[in-house]
């Protein structure tokens, strides 16, 4: 009895933490009604809100809005991503090493890394505390405004408002460093994202997210995916560049996880 | 035996899919999933560190002669939260490893499984339930 829990457990781990690494919900049967990675069930029951009305947004969450892997791989149905040729050919010559997460510097947005997040909440800011990759932050300006000339930066200048009870981010001013997913794909400091944060009940939320490029994509494309909410989890300190001695050994084109 | 088995299959599985199960590079870049090697040695170091945990293992060949291995595993957080703790290697355990060897052909790999002289055995980043669960 217990070997085939323990069984369970770790191959259900395996394929949670596996979906997980893009953000996308696991294949039909993988992990059905798990949290995600083989721990406690998923928490079932409706949105919660704050005193005010405002959609409760609290909890550890893990999930992104894109596939990590490959962005192209998780658009919602009818889009495309077309990048300007010099975007493909400088995607074709990326290196695995030379992937910004790899090197334990942020993912921007919308790439999701494999921990749990955090999304609090204040009347003015809201603010998104990564786990990893790497341990940081976005903050979020409530009805506030985009700077006339932002200084380029990993998560760009972000402000928030609601539409209805979907958290709606935009923003503008990133630097053109990080990718958008292991494949490489690149993007210009023209990158403009506006996220949708929907919690759709207790434990799941969708996130669409759209990005506009003219930089380095002939039109805006949006990908959607979600996160499941982590029950009885907080967040654990995670200082990537604190032994990061693999690099040595990636010695390849940038390629799926 | 059924459960190492299971446990095995699983994470070639996982290998076979290209997937890495939490890292912040590619797997695929960094190891070759059909090299794998099965490694009887002594833990000489454990680092329970960021971005991944490491342990190094000395392995004696046929001829007496000794190679030290570099083992890689997950980070810390995600393994916490899958049962391992700082504890669960020390130095001085035997230990038979399979695992996935680095591209590069240098004595490094990735660890799949960890099977401990006490009969305990862990994985990449999972190791057993408290023995109160059932």
């Amino acid at each position: 009895m217990r070997k085939s829990f323990i069984t369970c457990y770790v191959v259900t781990a395996i394929i949670g933490a596996a979906s997980l690494m893009t953000g996308q919900a696991p294949a039909p049967n993988a992990a059905k009604g798990k949290g995600g990675r083989g721990g406690p069930a998923t928490p079932a029951g409706p949105t919660p809100h704050l005193t005010d009305g405002t959609v409760d947004l609290s909890g550890a969450w893990m999930g992104s809005g894109s596939n990590s892997g490959d962005i192209s791989k998780g658009l919602k149905p009818g889009e495309e991503v077309v990048m300007l040729p010099w975007a493909e050919s400088l995607m074709k010559t990326r290196k695995s090493q030379d992937d910004p997460e790899a090197n334990c510097l942020p993912t921007g947005v919308p790439r999701g890394a494999p921990y749990p997040w955090r999304i609090v909440q204040t009347p003015t800011h809201y603010f998104i505390l990564f786990e990893g990759n790497i341990h940081s932050f976005r903050q979020i300006f409530m009805n506030g405004k985009h700077p006339d000339d932002p200084d380029p930066t990993w998560y760009g200048h972000s402000i928030g408002r609601w539409d209805k009870d979907t958290l709606v981010v935009d923003t503008v001013g990133f630097n053109d460093k990080f990718w958008f997913d292991y494949l490489g794909h690149p993007h210009t400091e023209k990158l403009h994202t506006v996220e949708r944060y929907t919690r759709t009940d207790l434990g799941n939320m969708t996130i669409d997210v759209t990005i506009d490029d003219p930089g380095a994509y002939a039109k805006p494309f949006t990908t959607t995916g979600r996160a499941r909410l982590q029950p009885n989890t907080e967040l654990i300190e995670y200082i990537c560049q604190e032994n990061n001695i693999d690099l040595v050994h990636v010695n390849a084109p940038a390629q799926l996880p | 035996m059924k459960l190492t088995r299971s446990i095995v299959i699983a994470g070639a599985g996982l290998l076979m899919m290209g997937l890495p199960i939490a890292a912040h590079h590619s797997f695929a870049a960094e190891y070759d999933s059909n090299k794998k090697v099965e490694l009887k040695g002594v833990v000489t170091k454990f680092e329970w560190t960021n971005p991944h945990a490491h342990f190094y293992i000395d392995v004696t060949g046929a001829g007496g002669k000794v190679a030290n291995w570099n083992l890689e595993l997950a980070s810390p957080n995600m393994m916490q939260r899958n049962g391992w703790t700082r504890h669960s290697l020390k130095e001085g355990d035997q230990v038979v490893v399979v695992a996935a060897q680095a591209k590069d052909g240098t004595n490094t790999a990735s660890a799949q499984t960890i099977q401990k002289s006490d009969g305990t055995k862990l994985t990449f980043m999972a190791a057993p339930p408290p023995p109160d669960v059932k």
